[in-house]
């Protein structure tokens, strides 16, 4: 038994080591100049003055440099940022309260082929971007929707929906039925019952959702890239652009525009962490 | 009681509510469906200039064309070992990381947070980001192997797939740890104080309750996974670009016609070939789903 809790520490240690590793050498990375970060000695200490081979001066020129245009692209990094927080937004907001609907009136109505409904919703995240992304492009070019934010948006609310739609379902079979009844009972309309209990009853599972939705879109790259490369480009297309000139990568601010990129993220899911199982399983696994 | 079917107000009411939904859902996935399929038709290119019926020449292409046929071949081939690989790796991996972290310790929901970051990550950003830390003379992990005095390999022009498959790993066995944990959180301890009592070994009680028990959820957790890595396309994009032989996924490839090569209605048929794959991936699926339910629904 000693030698299985060895092992078992070991493991646990050495891949906490090697998982955490990537991240913190993006925060170290963010605060190095250029030349450190490329640099043959591994700089890891960030001490100024230091005479180790591993030490580097700190900057924020990394950070400082997010305000300027960087190296092949002609707008500072905080007009992408801009870009993916509106797409974002909008579209989270669009697919929560689509979503909502949408699974109340599949957990609280009788409606014909409700499964096979449920699961054609489930298989449209199956659908992989690229295979479904050139009518888009065609279709989007009559509706001049190219190169807009409401073209993503759409898109992106469409996307999410699934993951919506099936989280919230989950949600809401769990509010008892009886406080709508009582609501009835009281003259209210179906919707009046709705808006006034299940909503404010959902709000936990509403705002889970909103989280998983707005990662999702935060991360999405395959249609970014093929329909908004020119206006409104996003942020993991504008970092994707970097990759051309990999020698000359600007990695210092790289590393800071990463980091600031993934702060909202990291924060989003320590918020609702308890639910993270919930939300990567569609809600088919509840706890 | 509201809710029941037959009256038309209530039947009118519940479209109501799930018809939004629907309707956008449908717009945007059969609409583009059909008009792939007449597109994979033409020869429509991407400057959307005038375009000829072709009739089935894109498909025979897809088939027989001796250079696409190859690359066509080597992409579901490199999409598919892909995929074994990445889900085999992470299930071990995550299941073996959830087995390490089933009991409860000081510090273990702080220890948790930091393994499951990564995948909550974009891949794309992400995935530049790693370019540097595999990078071959400068990349801080050649220079980490370079102080243990091992050989410093060219990861990025040499492993290209291994590069792949290690920054899919670092992403994705915290989703099979997550879904592995809570199988074996849901696992009796009745079953274990019995096993104790009748002092069965441990290998045996892991073969006879631990793995059979947790099986199920694996299982979905496995379906999850293969489904994102069969559309492989953030990563590959990210660390060698879409046109490299050793890591065009169908996805990387679908990528290359439409768009680089501006073959659109070649791109189109290609993408309807893949969606039959799809569709199959995708009633497995939720056969599956139904299946645990049932089960579900036995035991509970």
């Amino acid at each position: 038994m000693r030698g299985l809790a060895v092992l078992r520490w070991s493991l646990l240690g050495v891949y906490a080591a090697l998982a955490a590793a990537p991240l913190l050498l993006l925060l170290l990375t963010s605060f190095k100049s250029p030349a450190d970060a490329t640099s043959l000695d591994l700089k890891v200490l960030p001490l100024a003055g230091s005479a180790s081979p591993h030490a580097f001066a700190p900057t924020l020129d990394g950070y400082a440099g997010l305000a300027g245009g960087g190296e092949g692209t002609a707008q500072p990094f905080w007009s992408y940022f801009l870009s993916s927080a509106i797409i974002g937004v909008c579209s989270t907001i669009a697919a929560v309260a689509l979503g909502t609907c949408c699974a109340y009136g599949f957990s609280r109505f009788r409606i014909a082929g409700a499964k096979d409904w449920l699961f054609f919703i489930l298989s449209t995240r199956f659908m992989p971007p690229l295979a479904v992304v050139a009518p888009v492009l065609v279709m989007y070019r009559q509706m001049e929707l190219q190169n807009t934010h409401l073209g993503l948006i759409l898109l992106y609310t469409v996307f999410n929906l699934s993951l919506a739609v099936w989280l919230m379902k989950g949600f809401i079979d769990e509010i008892p039925k009886a406080y709508e009844e009582a609501a009835l009972v009281d003259g209210y309309s179906r919707i009046q019952a709705f808006v006034r209990i299940i909503v404010p009853q959902a709000r936990t599972g509403m705002a889970v959702t909103a989280v998983f939705c707005l990662i999702a879109a935060w991360n999405e790259y395959g249609f970014a890239l093929t329909l908004n490369n020119q206006r409104g480009v996003t942020v993991p297309v504008y970092f994707a652009g970097l990759q051309g000139n990999i020698s000359g990568v600007p990695w210092p601010q790289v590393a800071a525009g990463v980091l600031v990129s993934v702060l909202p993220i990291m924060v989003f899911t320590l918020l609702i962490r308890r639910h993270l199982l919930r939300g990567v399983t569609f809600g088919t696994i509840k706890q | 009681m509201a809710g029941m079917p037959g009256t038309g107000g209530t039947r009118m009411l519940a479209w109501s509510f799930v018809g939004p939904a629907l309707l956008l859902l449908i717009a945007f996935n059969l609409f583009p469906l059909a008009w792939n399929i007449v597109l994979s038709f033409t020869n429509a290119d991407l400057s959307g200039g005038t375009w000829e019926w072709v009739g089935g020449r894109n498909y025979a292409t897809i088939f027989s064309d001796k250079s696409f046929a190859a690359k066509y071949g080597a992409a579901l081939r490199t999409t598919a070992l892909f995929t074994v690989l990445a889900v085999a790796i992470e299930l071990a991996l995550g299941f073996a990381l959830a087995l390490a972290l089933r009991r409860d310790f000081r510090g273990k929901t702080p220890l948790l947070a930091v393994l499951l970051l990564p995948m909550m990550l974009s891949p794309a950003v992400m995935g530049l980001f790693w370019n540097l830390i595999l990078e071959g003379t400068y990349g801080p992990l050649n220079q980490i192997l370079g102080l243990a005095g091992l050989s410093q390999p060219a990861w990025r022009t040499e492993f290209k797939l291994l590069c792949l498959l290690l920054v899919d790993v670092w992403m994705w066995t915290p989703f099979m740890m997550l879904i592995a944990l809570a199988g074996l959180n849901a696992i009796p301890a009745q079953l274990y104080e019995a096993a104790e009592i009748d002092r069965t070994p441990a290998w045996r009680v892991f073969a006879r309750i631990t793995l059979p028990l947790c099986a199920p959820l694996l299982g979905l957790a496995v379906l999850l996974r293969a489904t994102d890595a069969l559309k492989q396309f953030d990563l590959v994009m990210a660390i060698t670009g879409p046109n490299d032989q050793a890591t065009q996924t169908v996805s990387a490839l679908l990528y290359q016609t439409t768009f680089a090569n501006q073959k659109v209605g070649l791109g189109a048929a290609y993408a309807i070939v893949v969606l039959v794959g799809v569709i199959a991936v995708a009633t497995l699926f939720t056969r599956y789903l139904d299946w645990m339910a049932a089960r579900q629904g036995r035991e509970g």
